[in-house]
């Protein structure tokens, strides 16, 4: 058995795994080695990583998304500069500075276009990006072929009482949820663990996992960004983890929710409410698979900076294992008939 | 409990309207339409998603194909997305109500029980300058509920249903107007459909599933869990569609009174529209095409790219004014919808599938 | 062109097909077109009840080996190689008439993406019989200045087929019937000129593959309701279940003179275009390198599709059931979603050929 893994180490060891959409070889070989020991790990058609962990019970789907932002060569132009569209929800904006590994090999930074006479910044189309690494007008356009997949470089730190990194969203997800399952005794239901491919294309890999596992009740774990519940009402860094209300194609089913909240009562864990206005998590896939899969959304509230790295709040995080911890030692009841 | 037997479809309009459900919380319509159903279906159930199914047994030598109905049963609403200062709401939607038509209008909190609230305005006097001259947005508005702070945070936390609170009107010539139109009015074609076909049965087995979650989303996601399910031979939507309004184009809209709106497009299959179209012709029924270049925006874009395919229809039900407070229909178009249907259905030849061997 | 062991891409069929009638949701005309070339060389052949064209075509036998079982192609099986879908929709972009006016012009609505700018001044052949329509325009001559510059929205034009009356036009035209642009297939040099070549070049590659017992187990799909929303795909997928997916696709060019030459791609001539990533996948890693592989063993020249535009069948397919790797390989097109279309016959020939021994190679190096 290798030593139980810590948030404290893990998520620096997840966070710099190499896993744009579609390309998740580097984030699925780190989270073999952090689940080493826990049972047997299986990749499918989509690239998908699931863990069976057998219990009684009802058959319970957890999972989080382990891709990252990514982008893509869509050119090499006369300067030798890698021009780029985006794979994933993060904007254009957030990327200038980022440095950047090309298939986990070549290494750019992200530099923008800058007009000489903008005083505005932040509508900044894609198409304005272009990634330097240093190859020159020569030899760049050799090395970097069309359609080369990146991803940030970027190792999370701790600052204080937050987590710092450019891959959190959702690396987080992916420790919180290795942290929960090391050790944990006294499983109350037949728990299938998930980490999902193409989540930032638009909920791919989890919609194909559900589909192939026909869970009875699942549990999306994933990260919200503040301001992401516009108004009033909002989420804040440091109230714990959040319980989705409604996001785009999602809201809760009262059983899913009643399994949520119950194991957030019994592990003393404080919760915020999540309500999305646009944008969503895998959970919008996973409950319209097959026959409906009655489906839980818990969120690690989360900031960003404006650049490629974003922030979490380190108790937020304990308390999201916690949470996990008790979802899965907490036996789903079903719903015999009615909802 | 009230006598289900011969009530009309008027009578049936109003009771079904004035059920509450908003996607994600149709409990309490669907506790109702279980027994609704059940004094007309064979079987009822209800799934694990929701959605309501209730059977009519087929005659025909099993093993029978099966024709999927769905109408949704939820309608537009709200959810309680925070309590301010003072004991005002504010709320989210679930559905896309046009917010120029809330303000001033009285809603229903369904806390237990429920309480009535205004979606507040300012009186003129009070505006800004040409304030009145700006759409309101449903972020500009709150709903008080007249009750003091602490009262309002213990009954009504966040995500609480809220609904609009407004009973039938009944309109000359026999319109009739309500919230929730959209679609119960198709969950009343429904209903009376079964009705008719309790005494002649089809050989096919019917089942008609009032769905959850049409509203919210962009799947349909209890027509999609519920065809999955059930994997039918033939989907048939009964959704409402839009009636003729002033500055409405042609071809966008059907007359109110026309009778059953039958789509035509990628969305409907061939041969089950010939055959509604042949059902109106043997009822002498009026009946109007409704094109629907791409797409009919109802339970039947998710049914027919269900499993592996299911030929689908739509049947529309004449409809002003959607989306608002005040959706309008005529009752005999409702009669003449479920007419038409029952008649489809019991003609369906027990051998008929939509999948063509050529070889 | 050598085939270079490859079928033969049969020309005449897409002269058909592309000449032919099929916006989304009424594709009769081009689905009955396929099925009589694909009766005679497939082992089944089914409409689903969407209307696309399923064909089911087994390898040939292979030389026998001890223990080889017979039954579809698995993943485990082994023996007869993976069950590969390949898959090209039949529909194009048009117009379905909405509403017919009491002074008999029709209303129509837009199928599929069309740029509404080409509309005025354009030809349209209606409804099956192909009654020819044109989309008026008001002379720059009565036209005010100040709308001269302006786009006329789409929704305020109106085909005129020379009808004096609502009821005249309605006898011809019924509400709902879908009309193409109207343009006629022809060729010279190597450059083909059609319409619809988005993607009845797919559709023909696919029909030119099934002329020969494949070395894997294939299903064929000619699709209905791409350009509307990947639809036809979705279900079909279901329906076939393989193990891989490969979509057949007729794409947009990137040239265009006076951009910057590392913009201008992919191009006509150039060989088979390669999709890393559109809108709705991203394609596959390892069936995408079997593909490379197989172009340069065979010497198939091959081109990048600009990544992050576009979408194709494949999306859907990738993700139908508990997922499918799935690839795209496009025959590059000028003029796509407009009247006539341009594509260089020897692409087409390329893809058929490096489709063929690509599924030789998955026949041996799948999974």
């Amino acid at each position: 058995m290798s030593p139980k893994p810590s948030l404290d180490s893990l998520l620096p060891a997840l966070s710099e795994a190499y896993g744009p959409p579609g390309r998740e070889e580097g984030i699925r070989a780190a989270l073999r080695r952090a689940l080493r020991g826990m049972g047997t790990v299986r990749e499918d058609a989509l690239g998908n990583l699931h863990l069976h962990l057998p219990g009684k019970g009802k058959r319970l789907l957890l999972t989080a998304h382990m891709d990252a932002p990514g982008l893509i060569v869509t050119r090499v132009d006369a300067s030798g500069l890698a021009r780029l569209t985006l794979l994933g929800p993060m904007p254009a904006a957030d990327w200038i500075g980022a440095v950047v590994s090309l298939d986990g090999s070549a290494r750019g930074v992200v530099g923008w276009d800058r007009p000489r006479d903008a005083k505005e910044t932040r509508e900044i189309e894609p198409e304005a990006l272009y990634l330097e690494t240093g190859l020159g007008a020569k030899q760049a356009p050799k090395k970097i072929e069309v359609g080369t997949v990146g991803a940030l470089l970027d190792r999370a730190e701790r600052l204080g009482d937050l987590w710092c990194g450019g891959n959190l969203d959702n690396r987080a997800g992916c420790a919180a949820v290795v942290a929960a399952l090391s050790g944990v005794r006294g499983l109350r239901n037949d728990l299938h663990v998930v980490f999902a491919a193409q989540s930032d294309l638009g909920a791919r890999g989890a919609g194909t996992s559900a589909f192939g596992l026909q869970p009875d009740v699942a549990v999306v774990l994933d990260v919200a960004f503040v301001g992401e519940s516009r108004g009033t009402g909002d989420i804040a860094l440091g109230k714990g983890p959040c319980l989705g209300l409604k996001e785009e194609g999602y809201l809760p089913h009262p059983r899913a929710l009643d399994l949520a909240k119950r194991a957030a009562k019994a592990a003393r864990v404080p919760h915020q409410w999540l309500i999305r206005e646009s944008g969503g998590s895998d959970a919008r896939a996973v409950r319209a698979s097959r026959a409906g899969v009655p489906t839980a959304l818990v969120a690690i509230p989360a900031r960003k900076t404006g650049g490629p790295r974003v922030l979490v709040n380190a108790n937020d995080l304990e308390q999201t294992v916690k949470l996990l911890r008790h979802i899965v030692t907490t036996p789903y009841t079903g719903e015999k008939g009615s909802r | 409990m009230v006598s289900n037997v011969g009530r009309t479809s008027a009578e049936w309009l109003r009771y079904i309207t004035s059920l509450p459900g908003v996607p994600g919380q149709e409990e309490a319509v669907a506790r109702e339409l279980l027994k609704a159903f059940g004094s007309v279906a064979d079987r009822v159930e209800q799934d694990r998603m929701g959605s309501v199914y209730a059977w009519i047994q087929g005659d025909g030598k099993p093993p029978r194909p099966r024709a999927l109905l769905a109408a949704h049963m939820d309608k537009i609403g709200f959810l309680v997305r925070a309590v301010e200062p003072g004991g005002y709401l504010r709320v989210t939607e679930v559905g896309g109500f046009d917010s120029r038509t809330l303000p001033g209008k009285e809603v229903l909190v369904h806390s237990s029980p429920p309480m009535v609230a205004v979606f507040a305005t300012r009186p003129p006097h009070l505006q800004k300058k040409g304030e009145a001259d700006r759409p309101i947005q449903l972020e500009d508005l709150y709903l008080d509920t007249g009750r003091p702070e602490r009262e309002v945070k213990r009954k009504a936390p966040v995500g609480t249903m809220v609904t609009l609170r407004q009973s039938p009107i009944e309109l000359l010539g026999d319109r009739l107007a309500a919230p929730g139109m959209d679609d119960r009015a198709g969950v009343v074609v429904m209903l009376r459909a079964l009705e008719l076909l309790a005494s002649k049965r089809p050989s096919w087995d019917v089942v008609a599933v009032a769905t959850v979650e049409e509203e919210f989303g962009a799947v349909c996601l209890g027509a999609r869990t519920a065809a999955e399910n059930l994997s039918p031979d033939l989907g048939i939507a009964i959704d409402v569609s839009h009636g003729d309004m002033p500055g409405a184009r042609e071809g966008d809209t059907v007359p109110l009174g026309s009778g059953p709106a039958l789509s035509i497009g990628g969305n409907i299959h061939p041969v089950v529209l010939e055959g509604l179209k042949r059902s109106a012709k043997a009822l002498s029924m009026p009946y109007r095409v409704e094109p629907c270049p791409t797409g009919s925006g109802t339970d039947a874009m998710d049914i027919q790219i269900s499993s592996s395919g299911v030929p689908t229809a739509v049947i529309g039900i004449p409809c002003r004014y959607m989306h608002t407070g005040v959706e309008t229909v005529e009752p005999r178009d409702v009669d003449r919808c479920a007419h038409l249907l029952a008649h489809y259905l019991s003609e369906l030849s027990p051998e008929w599938r939509a999948v063509e061997v050529l070889k | 062109m050598s085939a270079n062991g490859a079928p033969k891409f049969r020309e005449d069929i897409l002269q058909k097909i592309s000449n032919a009638p099929g916006v989304s949701g009424g594709e009769e005309a081009i689905r009955s077109i396929l099925a009589e070339y694909a009766r005679e060389n497939v082992d089944s052949l089914e409409v689903d009840p969407m209307g696309s064209l399923v064909a089911r075509i087994d390898p040939a036998p292979a030389r026998p080996r001890a223990g080889a079982k017979s039954g579809r192609g698995s993943r485990n099986g082994g023996r007869r190689g993976p069950h590969v879908m390949l898959c090209a929709h039949m529909d194009e972009v048009g117009l379905m008439v909405t509403a017919v006016e009491k002074e008999g012009r029709l209303r129509f609505r837009r199928v599929g993406g069309i740029d509404p700018r080409i509309l005025p001044g354009q030809v349209f052949r209606i409804g099956a019989e192909g009654i020819r329509g044109v989309v008026g325009a008001l002379p720059p001559h009565l036209t005010p200045r100040a709308e001269r510059d302006k786009v006329t929205p789409a929704d305020d034009l109106y085909l005129d087929i020379g009808a004096r009356s609502r009821e005249e036009a309605e006898e011809r035209v019924p509400v709902g019937t879908y009309a193409v642009f109207d343009t006629t297939y022809e060729a010279w040099g190597t450059t083909r000129k059609g319409k619809a070549f988005d993607d009845r070049a797919g559709c023909a590659v696919l029909a030119s593959l099934i002329q020969r017992r494949p070395p894997v187990p294939v299903t064929a799909v000619w699709s209905v309701q791409e350009e509307v929303g990947l639809r036809g795909a979705a279900a079909a997928a279901r329906r076939v279940q393989p193990d891989l997916a490969i979509v057949l696709e007729g794409t947009a060019s990137g040239e265009s003179p006076g951009a910057p030459p590392d913009e201008q791609y992919p191009f006509m001539g150039k060989g088979p275009a390669l999709t890393v990533h559109d809108r709705t996948l991203m394609v596959h890693a390892r069936l995408l390198d079997r593909i490379e592989e197989t172009a340069k063993r065979h010497k198939v020249p091959t081109q990048w599709k600009r990544p992050g535009v576009g979408g194709t069948d494949a999306g859907r397919i990738a993700i139908s059931g508990a997922g499918v790797p799935s690839a795209v390989v496009s025959v590059v097109c000028r003029y796509i979603h407009a009247p006539a279309a341009f594509l260089d016959v020897r692409d087409a020939q390329r893809t058929v050929t490096l489709i063929w021994h690509t599924l030789e190679t998955l026949r041996k190096e799948w999974p």
